[in-house]
């Protein structure tokens, strides 16, 4: 008979008594009971090996009060999940790129910069992507079918833009736009002519506006105009005569008018939306210089701002390009641009959700300041859902380049991890 | 004649070779001519040499003047040395060094001289010129005169002096030195140091001795963490200890078995418990651009790099967020992040859990057991690898590494006999452990076994005999490498197998010489490789200069294509000239050539040896140089570059390379290899959570831990080949750097080995060896109260008289005794 202290984990069983003329496996049982280890998943170390069953006490000279370690848990023993996870590395090539989590890209077809980066930032908007896919082809009585063709030429490419892990070359929505919109196609020296991204959002928008009226007139008339149309209600303003007028109208974008004063997107559009022209004014009966004052009077889920940076110079007759470096935030609230009646619907949610989940983007037609760096140009702005007038910038477009008939576009959009992209 | 007959000039005369020199050329005079009287014929000659020695000393030609002068001493008075003044003793002992040196080559008696010695022995010491006096023994060979002559005042500097001089001097000469200084701390019971020079000294007899010596038990509690520190098996006899129970607890204190609750007490102190996710370490969010937006399939090379972070930066806390998270929670049981690592993959996974509960065998046993019963090789293999690492540098007298993983070696799946190979290999590295050789030789020169498992078989046993030169492992390794087959010799895992070999004479210089014969009849595949492999290990640690010009020499080769021996050369010379500071600045200067000149496969292997020189210690040009290779176009040399940037910040939190390596990984963020090794990197940098480091150097940088330095060059040695070891299925070979990690800490005990805290002062190491006075040893300290971290090149000294610390080299466990002179203020 002899005494053993046994140590497990963090417990010692002092003074157990073994009795040798009986196998191990009755000491195991009795350490059993002790830590509810069953035998068969108890190791117990003695000098240089463990303890075996059918061991011979005798051949092991244990030592009175000698202490012994044991290993074993009655813990579940670890099973494999039923299905093992994927891993990237097993997944074919082209699916790998994907899982880094940024969406495809556009082939340049030569000098279409304007229109991959127009619809990449078109694409960044959720609900047009849903409305396209849901868009039926509906070419039937119309006459003019290239508005139709072009948006289910858009549908498609966005589709496979969706699909797609590699870059798209977006041929056949090029040869729909060409066909709609002509001076797309024009040549210059061979080549096709480098054009304005604005020139082709708004184009597009205005397909896709037509294209995207509802069948029917309960659901909302304008999927493409509740998106990205806004109403402005101006006010003209004669100082000669002191008449006055206002009248609304719907756009599809802001204005950010650069000026020297100009440091800031808002102070170019405060900029933008004041303004004078001349026109007849009937008390004088000769033309007059009116201001027009105009203030939003409804704001679109998206709001599109551009910043006119491309302008004429009269004195050399030429295109030029304003270089000035304008600010522009990630988040832009026009609340005070808005109309009376638009900010008293506002202030509530305004209140209550200090910052809202809204979405919304910009989208900016620009070229790089003076030092390269910072962009200009159209903007795109973001959705709405809760109505506050606060903006998240969702994407934009720049231009890069001095001269106004020149240079590259650039689209960066916005991804949910707050990351912009090219 | 001269002038001025003032003696007391003399003392303070700097412009020897005028006034002073003449000076004291009259005042013997002036003692002879008194003497003239009874002169005898010998005399009288004696006198006139005399006077034509003062004739000379006017000389303008200052050889002449020291010449005469020289002489006139040895023929003349032999009075009290001292009164010429100490200007003149020491420009003699000069002469004297160049005397011997002239009677030594022609044989001639010199007896006269020694008397001359013994006197001005005595006089520098008496007059704190210990260096001198030091100085001037060496030169004619005969340093036990020291002991004659050192006191309680001056043994300490004189010791010190002596220690830091053996550095420099070539062998055998740097044995004797120390050999002296064991002598004379044993002599003023200094038995800290003198423990500490016999551990250097490898030398069993001296650590013995020091044990009987000694009959404080606290003290020898104190030399059993010594001990344990430098890593070394060491059984107490009844001898050394005459108690059993004490000698049971002190062999506890050598077995480390309070290692992981010292570093436990240390962690909650400094409050850093909470465990850490790789996410936390990656810190992702800091980055802006294109860090990719989690990715949503699990990529099983970025899972892996997440596991060794998560062991890495938890290791020994006991706790982390992958692996130990409770097994019965509903959603996120332990099983499931071992199942997010693919095949080998796992292996490292369920190995990590070892890394977690590092230094704590109990818990980690119960852990890792339900791994024992998994029925998926990779996750057994893994469970083994866990048992051995979570038993590194610990022992205990149930031996349940041995028990548990012995059977494991001979099963017919590889990865399996590997992961019980190379757990063996850490639980034991250095203990020589028979049994153990036993199981693994056979192995070696088994026909049928894998390369890898012959791999790693040699590499264990390098590590179990580290330093040892035990003939009959080098016998079996070498028989091993002769019958590899061509093919096998240019496997990149062949060369774990001269590296076995090598590490068997770590640091036992000449030692290697007979096998270093035997290497040359290798295939020339491997006989160079072989070569310096064998030369680096065996003098790394020891500065010796003339390896350094052997290693540098063979990398001035321009080599054809094919030829790898150029690695382990540069990683040898960075090895060899680790130990002291002012080596490793000219290495990092000479690196820094090669990476101009040389070729591609040396400038590859020019981070690692960077790394190896500044493991744990984040100099800055280190980090600027490294952090230019991490952009190489050279993705070997950019991989190399940023797992040395790990090493050089590994367990230092140094937030300019976490940075670096951050931006790195957003760089990279494409490249899975790199990214890979910048994860690792991070993971290394956040070790321990900053209470780590990995520098095999310890007690002010005077020992080397070989083991440590075995478990670092293991790793360096792999990553000169990344593709097929680390980045290929051999990953886990990165925890052979478990045998280096140790807490960077100073924790202060009290007689009952309870943590006690108490103020002390941390600041910059000022080397004060040689410095006349009490120079103070540290300097822009802090006051802190115990435990304390200590970064590289810190000291720590007692900020309170209330007690009296058992060793002076404040670092690890410190004794704190009860100063009885102290009174309250």
């Amino acid at each position: 008979m002899l005494t053993v202290s046994v140590k497990w984990q963090k417990k010692v069983f002092k003074s157990i008594e073994i009795d040798t003329s009986q196998p191990p496996y009755v000491f195991k049982a009795q350490l059993y009971e002790l830590s509810g280890v069953p035998p068969e998943r108890q190791k117990i170390m003695v000098k240089g090996g463990l303890l075996k069953d059918d061991a011979d006490w005798s051949t092991m000279r244990l030592k009175n009060g000698q202490k012994l370690m044991m290993m074993g848990s009655a813990d579940e023993v670890v099973k494999a999940p039923e299905k093992g996870p994927v891993f990237m590395e097993d997944l074919p090539e082209e699916e790998q790129d994907a899982n880094l989590g940024y969406s495809a890209g556009l082939v340049n077809l030569g000098h279409t910069c304007y229109m991959n980066s127009t619809m990449q930032c078109l694409k960044s908007v959720p609900e047009l992507n849903s409305e396209l896919s849901n868009y039926q082809s509906a070419r039937t009585k119309d006459v003019d079918q290239t508005p139709d063709m072009l948006t289910v030429a858009t549908s498609e490419l966005f589709s496979e833009l969706d699909k797609s892990v590699k870059a798209v070359a977006p041929m056949p929505f090029w040869m729909e736009l060409k066909k709609k919109y002509p001076q797309f196609a024009q040549l210059h020296n061979g080549n096709y002519m480098q054009q304005d991204a604005e020139e082709c959002w708004t184009q597009m928008l205005d397909t896709l506006s037509q294209s995207l009226k509802a069948p029917s007139p309960s659901e909302d008339p304008d999927a493409v105009k509740a998106l990205f149309g806004l109403n402005l209600r101006s006010r003209l303003h004669c100082q000669e005569s002191s008449e006055e007028s206002s009248e609304t109208e719907s756009v599809y974008s802001l204005k950010c008018h650069i000026s020297h004063e100009v440091n800031h997107l808002h102070e170019g559009l405060k900029h933008g939306l004041r303004g004078e022209l001349e026109k007849t004014s009937p008390a004088l009966g000769r033309t007059a210089v009116y201001i027009k004052e105009s203030l939003i009077d409804s704001l679109p889920r998206y709001l599109t701002v551009q910043f006119v940076r491309f302008f004429w110079k009269r004195e050399s007759n030429e295109k030029a390009k304003i270089l000035r470096k304008v600010d522009y935030p990630l988040e832009l609230d026009i609340f005070d641009l808005c109309s009376e009646d638009l900010r008293k619907k506002l202030e509530a949610p305004r209140q209550s959700s200090s910052k809202g989940d809204d979405v919304k983007m910009t989208d900016a037609e620009g070229s790089s300041s003076g030092s390269g760096e910072s962009s200009t140009g159209d903007q795109q702005g973001g959705a709405l859902s809760h109505m506050t007038g606060i903006y998240d910038l969702v994407s934009l477009v720049t231009h890069k380049g001095r001269s106004a008939d020149s240079g590259h576009y650039v689209a960066w959009v916005k991804q949910e991890s707050e990351v912009l992209i090219s | 004649m001269a002038p001025t007959p003032d003696p007391n000039s003399v003392g303070g005369g700097a412009k020897q070779d005028e006034a002073p020199v003449k000076v004291p050329s009259k005042d013997p005079k002036k003692k002879d001519e008194k003497k003239e009287e009874d002169l005898s014929e010998e005399d009288l000659e004696l006198k006139q040499n005399l006077e034509l020695y003062v004739e000379r000393v006017q000389d303008p030609n200052p050889e002449l003047q020291r010449d005469a002068l020289e002489r006139m001493r040895l023929i003349g008075t032999e009075g009290d040395i001292g009164s010429w003044g100490h200007e003149y003793v020491r420009n003699l002992a000069g002469e004297i060094a160049q005397e011997y040196t002239k009677r030594q080559s022609e044989e001639a008696p010199i007896d006269d001289l020694m008397d001359l010695v013994q006197q001005i022995v005595a006089f520098h010491m008496k007059h704190n010129a210990e260096t001198e006096a030091v100085d001037l023994l060496m030169d004619v060979e005969d340093l036990d005169l020291l002991l004659e002559h050192v006191d309680k005042t001056n043994f300490k500097r004189t010791c010190n002096y002596l220690t830091s001089a053996a550095k420099y001097l070539p062998g055998p000469d740097d044995m004797l030195v120390l050999d002296i200084s064991y002598m004379i701390y044993m002599k003023f019971e200094e038995y800290p140091n003198a423990l500490q020079i016999a551990l250097f000294l490898d030398n069993t007899q001296y650590v013995k001795q020091v044990f009987t010596s000694c009959a404080d038990l606290l003290r020898k509690k104190q030399f059993c963490y010594m001990i344990a520190r430098h890593g070394i098996t060491f059984d107490l006899d009844d001898e050394m200890v005459a108690d059993d129970d004490d000698r049971e607890a002190l062999q506890d204190i050598v077995n480390n078995t309070k290692l992981s609750e010292g570093f436990l007490t240390l962690a909650r102190d400094i409050e850093v418990m909470e465990a850490k996710t790789p996410e936390d370490i990656y810190k992702a969010h800091l980055l802006d651009g294109r860090a990719s937006s989690g990715a949503s399939v699990d990529s099983a090379r970025q899972n892996l790099a997440a596991t060794f972070v998560n062991a890495f930066v938890n290791a020994g806390f006991g706790q982390d967020k992958l692996m130990t998270v409770p097994s019965d929670s509903t959603t996120g049981s332990s099983g499931n992040w071992l199942f997010k690592n693919k095949e080998h993959g796992k292996t490292s996974a369920a190995a990590s859990l070892g890394m977690i509960q590092l230094w704590d065998v109990d818990a980690g046993l119960a852990q890792l057991d339900k791994y024992f019963h998994s029925n998926d090789n990779p996750i057994i293999a893994g469970a083994l690898l866990g048992v051995g690492i979570v038993n590194c540098g610990i022992k205990n007298d149930c031996d349940p590494a041995l028990a548990l993983l012995g059977d494991y070696i001979d099963k017919e799946d590889s990865s399996v006999r590997i992961g019980a190979i190379m757990g063996l290999g850490i639980a034991y590295a250095g203990s020589q452990n028979d049994q153990i050789r036993s199981k693994l030789s056979p192995i070696l020169n088994d026909a049928k076994a894998p390369l890898d498992v012959i791999a790693f078989a040699s590499l264990s046993l390098g590590m179990i005999y580290v330093g040892s030169c035990n003939e009959e492992v080098a016998q079996s390794i070498i028989f091993a490498l002769m019958d590899r087959s061509e093919a096998e010799l240019g496997d990149a895992l062949t060369r774990f197998l001269p590296l076995g070999l090598g590490l068997l004479y770590l640091g036992k210089q000449e030692s290697v010489e007979a096998t270093a014969e035997v290497s040359k009849t290798f295939n020339e595949k491997i006989r160079k490789y072989c070569d310096m492999t064998l030369l680096s290990c065996a003098y790394a640690g020891t500065g010796n200069v003339l390896k350094v010009q052997d290693l540098l020499a063979q990398c001035g080769e321009h080599l054809e294509k094919g030829d790898i021996h150029q690695g382990p050369a540069v990683l040898g010379l960075a090895m060899v000239a680790m130990s002291e500071e002012l080596g490793i600045d000219m290495e990092i200067r000479s690196l820094e050539r090669m990476l101009q000149y040389g070729e591609q496969n040396i400038r590859r292997a020019v981070p690692l040896a960077l790394g190896l020189l500044c493991i744990s210690n984040p100099k800055v040009t280190v980090v600027d140089t490294l952090s230019r290779l991490s952009h190489d176009t050279d993705s070997e040399v950019a991989m190399a570059a940023i797992i040395s940037l790990g090493l050089i910040g590994a367990g230092t939190n140094n937030a300019r390379i976490a940075g670096m390596l951050r931006n790195l990984s957003s760089y990279y963020y494409k490249d899975a290899s790199l990214l890979f090794c910048v994860r690792i990197a991070q993971g290394l940098v956040h070790m321990g959570k900053g209470l780590m480091t990995l520098t095999p150097f310890h007690s002010e940088r005077f020992l080397l831990s070989p083991t440590a330095l075995a478990g670092i060059v293991t790793l360096l040695h792999a990553c000169l080949d990344m593709k097929p070891i680390i980045l290929g299925k051999y990953h886990y070979v990165l925890y052979f750097l478990v045998l280096a990690m140790q807490p960077r800490m100073m924790l202060t005990v009290d007689k009952d080995l309870k943590p006690l805290s108490v103020p002390v002062r941390v600041g910059q190491a000022v080397d004060v060896v040689g410095q006349a006075g009490r120079p103070k040893t540290i300097t822009g300290f802090q006051t802190h109260s115990t435990p304390v971290l200590l970064a590289a090149g810190e000291r720590a000294e007692l900020a309170t008289d209330k007690y009296i610390p058992l060793s002076p080299i404040l670092e690890g466990f410190i004794i704190l005794k009860e100063n009885p002179d102290y009174r309250e203020e």
